[in-house]
């Protein structure tokens, strides 16, 4: 056994006191490939000494993983444990969740292990842990009420005169976006419209709840509401069954949802891709110094970056996406409101997903860091099961698993435009109120600002997070 | 008309004292009427000995009571209506001040509710009741053109609008105060002040008239701002220093100069925090949070001054990065690792000997909080070396693409490892610091790597060339490809790493906050 410290053989004789804890963490991984556990020296790293620790540690095994190097992706996740927990500071539990999904993607080198793993958890958490999760995100950060404020201004505008509005909404899990509009269109100076309002969930409960809810509030502001909930998964939903009128003033709202609908089969490619060395030096591994440089715009599947993987995607077959936004657009909406979070995690290669997640949870960990307390049970547990649940998937799954296939905003205008949607403006009064409303929080590192085409970004710190924008067909 | 007429001539022919429209309190007709009492008062009003008056309210809100009979042009003043009438050729008579002295009069209000009701608060003057009355009880006929404000005694409106606009304080919000004291007291409160105090990072915003309140909060974030940018100057100089002669002192001094950074900047975030405070204070937040500098108190919604001083705190930082960073473009004659050191600073980590220092590799993080894990991220990238995984890692030729160091056991890189060592140690005297820079975590160099299974296989460390240094192989052609690789790929921060600094290969124009490349 190596003493820990003390043992400097090159040194000039300094004292064992003095010698770095991390020249002793190296001089013990020499000695011996397993570490020894809880090393008393690792709790004299300060927090930012052990930051920067974990991201070296964690982009180095995410390489390893990346590249099929299991064993030494092991070392690292051995020496990661020492240092990252889910209660810590906000590095250690961005560590600890980006390790766990790690582990997973490793895992799936063993088909067999990772099936017999994945089934013995429940692959979808349990309803009710999501449903909370999700409640939590809607406390704790402004993000999700920034973007139903915006929405619902921009509903309020376009419907501005029309007698019956029928609303489609996506993700029907939430009834709050829609009691405030209740109370919106109550308040409009020619009375309020009949409201019609198609709630698409996969879950019943979810819908029998915020039936309940929003029937309530109606009835209490006596505004003539009806509502249709559609029991069905996003990618397999028949916009029949939502019951479109033709000529009827629609409005859809899709809240973080359209990016499930980027999930294919594009799994096998991907595999093979990370089989084959790639050529000498290219693009497949990143830094995080090329992440920086990189025009934040760079889109999803740039071919550039894949052409290493060089296979075609022409065997996967495409995704739901094209053809459910031409049926909604067939729907001739009279608005469309799109939120979607602000980053690419839809590249191909695992270590280009790896380091934009890195980056983009680390400033969502960083905000709730920053904004909750650290004991906080509601902070943990939205961190475990939403924000967790998502890392584990952008990094762990591949195929049509992957669903939080996460673009940027550019990408997704692309794909809106190219199925018929123009953009829409969001209007003075729709930043205004967002603004407000984050005025009203009193978190000074949350922002709005408006990007060139009048949408929306919410930032933490200059860092644009979620993107709302709107579209008419 | 009539009434007053009954009124005037009244008083006319009843009233024995004289004096300027003195109104003796009519016995008949109008409201309230209570006829002169001569009462002894409470002490404390202006003159116990004093004749109280009511008078109607009629009488109070008359204006020109006294009317000529032949033309009807009123006069407020009877000795007016006198001179008037001499024009008509009326019989006219000038009253006289009453021979014996004037008793002093005071009035009542005639309002019920109204304070001045009681003859004890009565007020010692006609004037004063007559405005008072209509002031208060009276009917709003006056309005100010320019701001609308209404007011029911003529000379009040007159003394506004003169005023009106003239002179203005204004809040960053849009709101316009004419008074000192309300625009002071709004501030305190304002929602966009507050806004505007954390963007700057300073308490002030510009202002026509700066209330007293925040001059203290300014002066001293002013003053913290201040020394936090002196200290950084000298703590980078200091750091620059420390590299030429490694030995243990250095680094505390060092150490020492950037700990004093800390406290500055905890100042300054606690400064800005207090005074988003106080402006956050407003409507619905928890006033409570005023007094925290934790975060705490999140049940409320209202994240506390904390987020404030928080944010405040990851942003001082970064910026001391980046100034950090921006400080270090001093050319080199020393070892590169020492501009490394400063950059991300580090005072002294690497020693091209292999002594082990002191490190405090992260200094400049205050001791009261901790970088954001957004502000890590960025530090590691700039730092570059520690960034890339990949090219840390074909830095160390473990280059998966390369094929020669395909290693399927952590037994076998132990091994090697151990056999690489011995290389390693030879070119002590060359000092590859980049490679513990690439590790970006102050392990000496010839301490060999964090990770023992990252083992150097193709390439001597000693001569990668890992952050394009130019630094001579000592090994074969691999180890030149592998240089030229990794300057190629690195596009990581642009230290200035003197010596034949081939940073070309990365990247231009990068945005980052890191030196300007020294090409030679």
């Amino acid at each position: 056994m190596v003493p820990l410290m003390g043992n400097v053989a090159q040194d000039d004789g300094s004292s064992s006191v003095t010698s770095s804890p991390l020249k002793s963490f190296s001089l013990m991984s020499l000695s011996q490939p397993a570490l020894l556990p809880c090393a008393p020296w690792l709790r004299e790293l300060k927090s930012d000494e052990r930051g920067l620790c974990l991201i070296h540690l964690l982009l180095n095994c995410a390489n390893h993983v990346a590249a099929g190097s299991l064993d030494r992706a092991n070392a690292f996740l051995e020496q990661i444990a020492l240092l990252a927990v889910p209660d810590g500071d906000a590095m250690q539990r961005i560590a600890s969740h980006f390790t766990e999904a790690l582990a997973r993607r490793a895992i799936r080198m063993w088909p067999g292990l990772y099936h017999a793993l994945d089934s013995a958890r429940a692959v979808v958490l349990p309803l009710a842990e999501a449903a909370v999760a999700r409640r939590h995100f809607l406390d704790l950060c402004p993000f999700l009420r920034l973007s139903y404020v915006v929405a619902n201004q921009a509903i309020m505008e376009a419907m501005e005169g029309e007698k019956v509005v029928h609303i489609v909404d996506l993700n029907a899990s939430d009834p709050t976006p829609w009691l405030a509009l209740l109370q919106g269109l109550r308040a409009r100076p020619e009375g309020p419209p009949h409201l019609k309002l198609t709630a698409v969930h996969e879950h019943r409960e979810l819908l029998n709840h915020t039936a309940i809810r929003l029937s309530e509030e109606a009835e209490r502001l006596d505004i003539p509401f009806q509502f249709n909930p559609v029991v069905s998964k996003l990618d397999n939903l028949d916009v029949e069954s939502l019951r479109i009128k033709t000529g009827e003033a629609l409005a859809i709202t899709a809240v973080l949802q359209l990016h499930t609908l980027l999930a294919t089969n594009d799994s096998a490619d991907a595999r093979k891709a990370a089989q084959r060395a790639p050529p000498a030096g290219i693009t497949q591994q990143l830094s995080l110094g090329d992440y920086l440089d990189k025009d934040h715009g760079a889109n999803g599947h740039s071919p550039s970056a894949d052409s290493v993987l060089s296979p075609p995607f022409a065997s996967t077959s495409p995704a739901r996406i094209d053809s459910f936004l031409a049926a909604l657009w067939g729907l001739s909406p009279k608005l469309m409101v799109v939120m979607e979070q602000e980053s690419n995690h839809n590249s191909a290669a695992l270590t280009e997903r790896f380091v934009e997640a890195l980056f983009y949870y680390a400033a969502l960990f960083d905000c709730l860091d920053s904004t909750v307390p650290r004991q906080s049970v509601e902070r943990l547990r939205l961190e475990k099961m939403l924000l967790g649940e998502e890392i584990k998937n952008i990094i762990a799954c591949e195929g049509w698993e992957r669903k939080e296939r996460h673009e940027k905003l550019e990408q997704w205008a692309r794909r809106l435009n190219a199925a018929g949607f123009a953009a829409v403006p969001l209007g003075y009064y729709a930043l205004l109120q967002a603004s407000r409303l984050l005025q009203g929080f009193g978190c000074d590192g949350y922002k709005v600002r408006e990007e060139g085409g009048g949408r929306l970004m919410m930032c933490w710190q200059d860092r644009p997070l979620f993107s709302v924008s709107a579209w008419r067909c | 008309m009539m009434e007053y007429e009954n009124t005037s001539v009244k008083t006319i022919t009843n009233s024995g004292s004289g004096g300027a429209g003195v109104d003796a309190p009519p016995s008949t007709g109008p409201p309230p009427q209570i006829p002169v009492k001569k009462k002894r008062n409470l002490p404390g009003t202006p003159d116990p000995e004093a004749e109280v008056i009511a008078l109607s309210p009629k009488t109070l809100l008359a204006t020109n009571r006294f009317v000529c009979e032949i033309c009807n042009k009123g006069f407020q003043r009877d000795q007016n209506l006198q001179l008037h009438r001499r024009g008509h050729n009326l019989p006219w008579k000038l009253r006289q001040r009453t021979g014996k002295e004037v008793r002093k009069r005071v009035y009542v209000c005639p309002e019920p509710s109204c304070i001045h009701h009681d003859p004890s608060r009565a007020l010692g003057d006609l004037t004063g009741i007559k405005k008072h009355f209509c002031r208060k009880h009276g009917e709003k006929k006056w309005k100010c053109d320019k701001c609308s404000k209404k007011y029911a005694v003529q000379s009040d409106w007159k003394a506004h609008s003169k005023v009106c606009g003239t002179r203005e304080y204004r809040c960053d919000c849009g709101t316009i105060f004419s008074r000192r004291d309300s625009f002071i007291t709004h501030r305190a409160f304002c929602d966009a002040l507050a806004e505007e105090r954390a963007k700057t990072g300073t308490a002030i915003p510009t202002m026509n008239a700066k209330p007293e309140v925040d001059d203290g909060k300014v002066t001293e974030s002013r003053k913290a701002k201040v020394v936090v940018a002196a200290a950084m100057e000298t703590a980078s100089a200091a750091a620059v220093e420390t590299a030429s002669p490694l030995d243990q002192q250095d680094p505390e001094k060092s150490t020492g100069l950037l700990h004093h950074v800390p406290p500055p900047s905890s100042t300054l975030a606690n400064t800005s925090g207090a005074a988003a405070s106080s402006a956050s204070a407003t409507t619905s937040s928890n006033s409570g949070s005023s007094s925290s500098n934790n975060t705490s108190m999140f049940a409320s919604l209202f994240a506390s001054v904390s987020a404030a001083t928080a944010s405040h705190c990851s942003a001082t930082f970064s910026d001391l990065m980046g100034a950090m960073a921006g400080h270090s473009d001093r050319p080199l004659g020393e070892p590169p690792s020492l501009c490394l050191a400063t950059n991300a600073g580090f005072p002294s980590l690497f020693a091209p000997h292999g002594r082990s220092h002191d490190r405090h590799p992260f200094a400049p993080s205050p001791a009261s909080s901790h970088m954001s894990a957004t502000a890590l991220l960025q530090k590691a990238a700039q730092m570059g070396a520690v960034a890339t995984g990949s090219s840390f890692l074909r830095g160390f030729g473990l280059d998966a693409s390369s094929g020669q160091q395909e290693i399927s056991i952590a037994r076998d890189s132990t091994l090697q490892w151990g056999h690489q060592r011995q290389q390693l140690l030879e070119p002590e005297p060359e000092p590859v610091p980049m490679m513990s820079a690439g590790l970006g975590l102050g392990l000496p160099y010839e301490e060999h790597l964090m990770m023992g299974s990252s083992s150097l296989y193709g390439a001597k460390p000693a001569t990668l060339d890992f952050l394009g240094l130019g630094m001579r192989p000592v090994g074969g052609g691999p180890n030149g490809e592998l240089s030229a690789l990794l300057s190629s790929s690195i596009g990581g921060s642009r230290l200035d790493i003197g010596p034949g600094a081939a940073v070309a290969g990365g990247r231009e124009g990068t945005e980052r906050k890191s030196t300007n490349p020294a090409n030679p």
